[in-house]
């Protein structure tokens, strides 16, 4: 292999389809690191969320719903969904001594049941969307499906409008205060109980939008919800718990080392050295990339 | 008082034991236990070894049974885990006292209950296991395979290959893991035998998200043929991916016989087209007994047999021919009549190598055809079967 043919064929549509996957495990963390760094709860259902959202657009889709609908309609469905979680599941042991260990049990449990409800209602067998964007694109001799190069703007789009709502808006500021303190903020006005539900909802819609947008390019089967959990639990620690820049840096690092790593090393290795690098980062830098601890 | 009750329940158990064992068996009977996943992933399978035994066991005592005994199906559920299968074969075993066992998919079931039928002087046969080992360096004198070889389809494979695409570049991917480099490896012997050349290998991890990354290093070897082994969610994602990619295009895609199945040949949806792979079975095989086969199958079951119901259906009719060739069902006599035994099943006459046990039988070449596969070549049973590796006995 000459050097200008590893250059064109290997490195960077390697680079390129990192990116690609970079912008779906940003999508997924997103909302566990909204959960996680703003509620303080381990939420191990997230995938499930994300799976319920892919098989959500399956069924309306079957039902003559277009794509473009589903992207609006299926998160605002998650949200009651994400609402009553919340309610009946996080908060009467949200207030227990040990909360991280009760909320990561109850969202487990959750996550288990709900794929085997996946698999009652839809059948064990994997389904598939079609595209909604069919074609490929070409640049300088690098090919990438037009759907993925669709899937980097919107996700793109995403991140901005998230990090807008959570920095620049009112209703993010009350988030972030309640998250902060949330007596301080509850004696200043904030209806802390609605914000905290919101917010669980709100993580919960951003999980059934990933599970929308990537279902076409990874398909649709119960355990679907594991692909991407670990991962993302990697993404939100080295990122910093509750940062949305650091969420995106760290996703988009992360998957560029796998993708590098895996043109040296065995592909089975890449996740050794992801989730190696989570280690490092609780031992030495538990904060994260952009993280302050006791700071959302 | 309890006590006398309890001496009266054991004098009757005893009575029973004793006219069980003696009276009944040469005129009760025959008893075959079929160790098989009932429940989990393999549930399928299961159901397809079961379908294809119940339907032969249907036909044989509609016809006046084995040499004039009926036969008795009694099952039992392995969970596809080599643990639990010896413990449910050691209980048919035992308890229930069977003649014969079958039933084990998953390749460790089936090694594990050959040793436990050398320990109980039964004998044993799987109609599902595909690991080459069963009938190699692992052969054990009381287990039979009926079933086509993971080798049996490599060879097949590779003759059609040499035909279609005589000297191709084959690119080779694998889910890393046992299987998925015994496959890679006997496709890769094969191929090369029949003069194709390797481009290149990589093995990606099980349950893949993205097999983009390999993506690149396949494009710079532009081959003309891509072998996978990969299976189930893999291949949807796999060969999804490659179609999106437009890597497609001018390339022939050929595989284990597990990639592509009906359960997610809906999901590669176009994307499987063209797929070809060897098999030892297909129910468009054009035979009058294959016809009578598909039909009655159809008829009992809703549904159309695979290679796992077809095989099980199959092995009765070599037990059967067998036991009478031998005149009792005492475990060395039988042997010695399934060793180089020809008998008919639906896909075609069968033999078993006296040397491994491995039945020989014509392979078939299938491949994907608007959503469905398709016979498109066969290999003659001998030029398939490869070498006998048994060296026990």
């Amino acid at each position: 292999m000459t050097a200008i043919d590893y250059l064109q064929f290997v490195l960077a549509p390697q680079v390129v389809n990192g990116l690609a996957l970079g912008v779906a495990v940003v999508l997924v963390a997103l909302g566990l690191t909204i959960i996680f760094g703003m509620l303080d709860v381990i939420n191990m259902s997230h995938g499930e969320f994300y799976a319920i959202g892919a098989y959500a657009a399956l069924a309306l889709a079957a039902a003559g719903v277009g794509f473009w609908f589903l992207l609006v309609l299926v998160p605002v469905l998650m949200i009651p969904l994400g609402m009553a979680a919340e309610r009946l599941l996080i908060r009467p042991v949200f207030g227990s001594k040990d909360r991280h260990v009760t909320t990561l049990l109850v969202t487990f449990g959750l996550g288990l049941i709900v794929e085997d409800v996946l698999k009652i209602i839809f059948g064990a067998n994997t389904q598939r969307p079609p595209t909604p964007i069919p074609g490929a694109s070409e640049m300088f001799g690098i090919i990438l499906p037009n759907y993925r190069l669709f899937l980097i703007l919107v996700g793109a789009a995403i991140v901005l409008g998230v990090a807008y709502v959570v920095y620049r808006t009112r209703l993010g500021a009350m988030v972030r205060a309640a998250a902060f303190d949330r007596n301080m903020a509850a004696s200043l006005g904030v209806p802390v109980s609605l914000v905290y539900a919101g917010t669980f909802a709100f993580g919960v819609g951003l999980a059934g939008l990933a599970g929308v947008l990537l279902a076409p390019i990874y398909s649709v089967f119960p355990t679907m919800g594991r692909d991407f959990i670990l991962l993302a639990f990697t993404v939100v620690i080295v990122g910093g718990m509750g940062s949305i820049w650091g969420a995106v840096v760290a996703g988009l690092l992360l998957t560029q080392v796998q993708a590098l790593a895996s043109l040296v090393i065995s592909p089975v290795w890449t996740d050794p050295i992801v989730f190696g690098t989570m280690v490092a980062f609780l031992v030495f830098r538990p904060q994260g990339l952009f993280g302050r601890l006791g700071h959302a | 008082m309890t006590s006398a009750i309890i001496k009266t329940l054991i004098g009757g158990l005893l009575a029973a034991t004793a006219l069980s064992g003696g009276a009944f068996a040469q005129s009760g009977p025959i008893k075959i236990g079929v160790v098989t996943p009932l429940s989990g992933t393999y549930t399928p399978i299961g159901q397809q070894v079961r379908w294809g035994l119940e339907l032969a066991a249907k036909e044989i005592n509609a016809a006046g049974g084995v040499a004039g005994r009926q036969v008795a199906l009694v099952f039992e559920d392995e969970e596809a885990n080599p643990a639990v299968a010896v413990q449910k074969a050691e209980k048919l075993f035992q308890v229930e006292k069977v003649d014969f066992l079958t039933g084990t998919v998953n390749s460790g079931s089936t090694l594990a209950v050959a040793q436990l039928a050398e320990r109980n002087n039964k004998l044993a046969a799987t109609t599902v296991s595909f690991a080459d080992s069963i009938t190699g360096d692992k052969c054990s004198p009381n287990m039979f395979r009926v079933n086509a070889r993971a080798e049996q389809q490599s060879v097949a494979l590779a003759a059609w290959l040499a035909k279609e695409k005589p000297k191709a570049k084959v690119y080779y991917l694998g889910p890393d893991y046992e299987m998925g480099r015994s496959t890679v490896a006997a496709f890769k012997s094969s191929a090369e035998k029949t003069g194709s050349a390797t481009g290149g290998e990589v093995f990606a991890p099980l349950d893949s998200k993205d097999y983009t990354q390999y993506f690149g290093q396949i494009r710079a070897t532009r081959p003309q043929v891509l072998y996978t082994s990969v299976a189930g969610n893999d291949t949807v994602r796999l060969l999804t991916q490659l179609q999106d990619f437009g890597l497609l295009s001018g390339l022939t895609v050929v595989g284990a016989s597990g990639t592509v199945t009906s359960q997610n040949i809906t999901a590669i949806g176009a994307a499987a087209e063209g797929f070809a792979t060897g098999v030892g079975y297909s129910p468009q095989i054009d035979r009058p007994e294959n016809k009578k086969f598909v039909e009655a199958f159809r008829a009992a079951n809703k549904a159309d047999p695979d290679l796992y119901g077809a095989d099980s259906y199959g092995l009765l009719f070599a037990y059967k021919a067998a036991v009478e060739k031998a005149g009792s069902t005492e475990t060395d006599k039988v042997r010695e009549a399934l060793r180089g035994l020809t008998w008919q099943t639906p896909q075609g006459a069968k033999t078993i190598r006296a040397g491994d046990h491995q039945a020989m039988q014509p392979m078939y070449v299938v491949r994907v055809t608007k959503g469905k596969f398709d016979i498109i070549d066969n290999v003659a049973a001998e030029n398939a079967i490869g070498p006998d590796a048994c060296t026990r006995f």
